[in-house]
């Protein structure tokens, strides 16, 4: 095992901090050392092309961060090049494997939907007053969040998306996004960042979704709604907690006073399973993490699908390409109009 | 301000100065320290543009030459443009997040940076950093001993599990390896909790509240805690004075309140609230529970209580400014009474 970062003091932090002999400086010279199987990328989303082309020719697996790459141009020539050179490559879409989204998905195989998904919604929301990443990109003018194409919606809209495609019939969608940035970031003189995204996607069968993307909206939700032709889930990843909404009704002011409570069953079960699970060691607040990587390992090592299909990885970049295509044409042509 | 007599000055006062972290709590009592004892060319590096109007308006009210410099300390070629020409640097960019790598980076990548294009100044004569009191490990010795500059540093950074602890102990370590390797003259100051104007959070030393309801921790326990505005005097003269190249300060006030009497100053200056008081022992019993689970879990829960931790933040020692006050003339010019009137009022407004 080893450890690379072209920053060496960072290398050598990381490696003393969890006992890892080797730290390197130079791709090639960790490369040529450690002779990975497996090189988990976590740098920053403009060198992923170039950083996973190079593990690639060295013959090693690639586990690669969200966004995987800055356009689907790059994640379509990766693709390719992994499947020529016989390495595997997946892309950190992680909330996809809370235990939520999984309890959903097994669901929704199981047919629960009553069908082909009618209708989605993705909301994902994003904290302003976070430490961990929000307060870095606005406490600097030159963070590299703000230099991807997409800016900060590049850096995190894949979660959302992700979600979608995987419930998309088939790849012929249709995009239609609106961005602007909120009055919180005029108001503190970031009219350069895009922080509200709005996206209609629909597909050739008819299966519709909405993703929203926000860090005005209070509480800030994580939440992915799917609507079937008989009944519809909601996966909340905040709480982590999947609500059946059965096509089950009853007569007049019944159907206002039962359904209250079967919903409260249902958020109670939830509580109890996600109790459960705490005290069972099954509950980590990175289990999707663990998840995703447990399953590309496996997938590595025994032959088997991989977590995260080249299909949906590719349909996520363009549907983000087209969103930042639209969101950039339509501020040009506002700035024109001001201007 | 700084009307003491002083022991001889190595900058004069018409020498660039620059201060990092200008725009921050002690960053900008620095600069105003500086400009009240007489500075009259200072160069303040800041991170953001944003909320610079209590600076500029420092800046304003005397008349001295101030720049405005905004940059990040990663940036190489900003190091080069901030430290150009300067006599003096105070180092009080640091990184303050929650992840290991962030405070690190922040702290010693950037630290590191500044070193480097300090060592092409021929100009430079002291390189301050501002680190903590929290960098020591008092595992090794009991409760009411002194914790002075001699005793340990934290080892198990791990086991700590204190990103802040973390980045300014590799901190630390960087700016004297270049001080041993590259001859730089530095000085460290390790202030403990600095509190005053600018500040509302009541410090962790006298309790936690992450479980809902405020568990006062500190008992008995002197607070090693220092008003801002004496903080910023001893940062200023640690760089100033003349002999003291290569040590490191301790800076806490004279007169420290245990934290009951500050908890109850708080309670009776700023807004009542319940409290339950936690035995140290009863405490690092539970922090010890805790590690253990995280252990067991395989940081289901990370280890955020631990034994370390607990004992450095309230295992209860007695804190020295002896040093600081005999190699650099200092002494905390805001007593205690007057320093918690202006924290408090601030509070209150």
């Amino acid at each position: 095992m080893g450890v690379c970062d072209h920053e060496e003091l960072m290398a050598r932090q990381l490696a003393e901090r969890f006992g890892v002999q080797d730290s390197f400086a130079d791709l090639g010279a960790f490369l040529a050392t450690c002779r990975p199987d497996v090189v988990h990328i976590t740098t920053p989303p403009q060198s992923h092309y170039a950083v996973a082309k190079q593990c690639l020719q060295a013959h090693c697996h690639l586990y690669v961060e969200k966004p995987f790459t800055i356009n689907s141009q790059e994640a379509e020539q990766l693709i390719g090049i992994a499947e020529t050179a016989g390495c595997k490559i997946t892309v950190g879409h992680e909330t996809q494997f809370q235990p939520v989204a999984r309890d959903m998905r097994q669901l929704i195989h199981a047919g629960y939907l009553g069908g082909a998904p009618v209708h989605m919604e993705s909301i994902y929301c994003y904290d302003f007053s976070d430490e961990s990443y929000a307060k870095a990109l606005l406490g600097d003018s030159n963070h590299w969040a703000r230099r991807l194409p997409g800016g900060l919606l590049q850096n995190i809209i894949s979660h959302g998306i992700g979600k979608i495609v995987e419930y998309l019939q088939d790849e012929n969608v249709t995009v239609l996004a609106h961005g602007f940035t909120s009055r919180f970031l005029e108001t503190i003189e970031e009219p350069d960042i895009v922080d509200e995204l709005r996206v209609i996607i629909s597909d050739s069968h008819r299966t519709t979704a909405y993703f929203t993307f926000s860090s005005q909206i209070s509480p800030a939700l994580h939440q992915f709604r799917v609507y079937g032709p008989k009944n519809s889930l909601i996966a909340d990843h905040v709480h982590q907690t999947l609500t059946r909404v059965p096509r089950k009704t009853f007569k007049s002011y019944l159907n206002q006073f039962i359904p209250p409570f079967s919903d409260a069953k249902q958020n109670f079960a939830g509580g109890c399973r996600n109790i459960s699970r705490f005290l069972r060691n099954d509950f980590h607040s990175e289990y999707g993490i663990h998840f995703l990587i447990n399953s590309f390992y496996r997938s590595v090592s025994e032959n088997i699908p991989l977590p995260v299909t080249y299909r949906d990885i590719l349909m996520t970049s363009r549907i983000m390409d087209d969103i930042f295509n639209q969101v950039q044409t339509s501020r040009l042509a506002a700035n024109k109009r001001v201007g | 301000m700084l009307e003491r007599m002083v022991p001889s000055s190595i900058v004069d006062k018409t020498e660039l100065v620059l201060i990092t972290g200008a725009n921050g709590f002690v960053g900008s009592k620095v600069v105003e320290v500086l400009l009240a004892q007489g500075f009259t060319r200072l160069r303040c590096l800041v991170r953001s543009a944003r909320n610079l109007s209590a600076l500029r308006g420092l800046a304003d009210s005397f008349a001295a030459d101030v720049q405005i410099l905004q940059g990040n300390l990663l940036d190489r070629e900003k190091c080069r443009r901030a430290v150009k020409d300067v006599s003096l640097i105070l180092h009080l960019a640091a990184g303050t997040g929650k992840s290991f790598a962030g405070c690190f980076m922040d702290s010693v990548v950037a630290t590191r940076n500044l070193l480097d294009a300090a060592l092409e100044e021929t100009n430079l004569k002291r390189f301050v950093t501002v680190s903590s009191l929290a960098v020591h490990s008092n595992v090794h010795i009991r409760r009411g001993d002194l914790l002075d500059e001699t005793c340990d540093i934290e080892s198990d950074h791990m086991g700590r599990f204190d990103p802040y602890c973390f980045g300014k102990i590799k901190q630390d370590e960087l700016v004297m390896a270049y001080g041993k390797e590259h001859r730089l003259p530095f000085a460290i100051v390790r202030p403990g909790v600095v509190y005053g104007p600018g500040k509302k959070q009541l410090t962790g030393r006298v309790g936690i509240d992450t479980f809902g309801i405020f568990l006062h921790l500190g008992g008995s326990n002197q607070l090693p805690m220092i008003f801002v505005d004496n903080c910023a005097e001893a940062i200023v003269l640690a760089g100033i004075v003349e002999g003291v190249d290569g040590e490191v300060f301790i800076a806490v006030d004279d007169d420290l309140p245990t934290s009951r009497k500050f908890l109850h100053m708080y309670k009776k200056n700023v807004r009542h609230f319940h409290s339950i008081y936690f035995p140290y022992r009863v405490f690092y019993f539970m922090c010890w529970l805790w590690e253990k689970y995280s252990k067991w879990s395989e940081g289901q829960l990370p280890p955020v209580f631990n034994r370390r931790f607990c004992a450095a933040y309230w295992q209860g020692q007695r804190y020295s400014n002896r040093k600081l006050k005999e190699r650099t003339g200092w002494s905390p010019r805001v007593p205690f009474e007057e320093a918690t009137q202006r924290y408090f009022g601030f509070i209150n407004t």
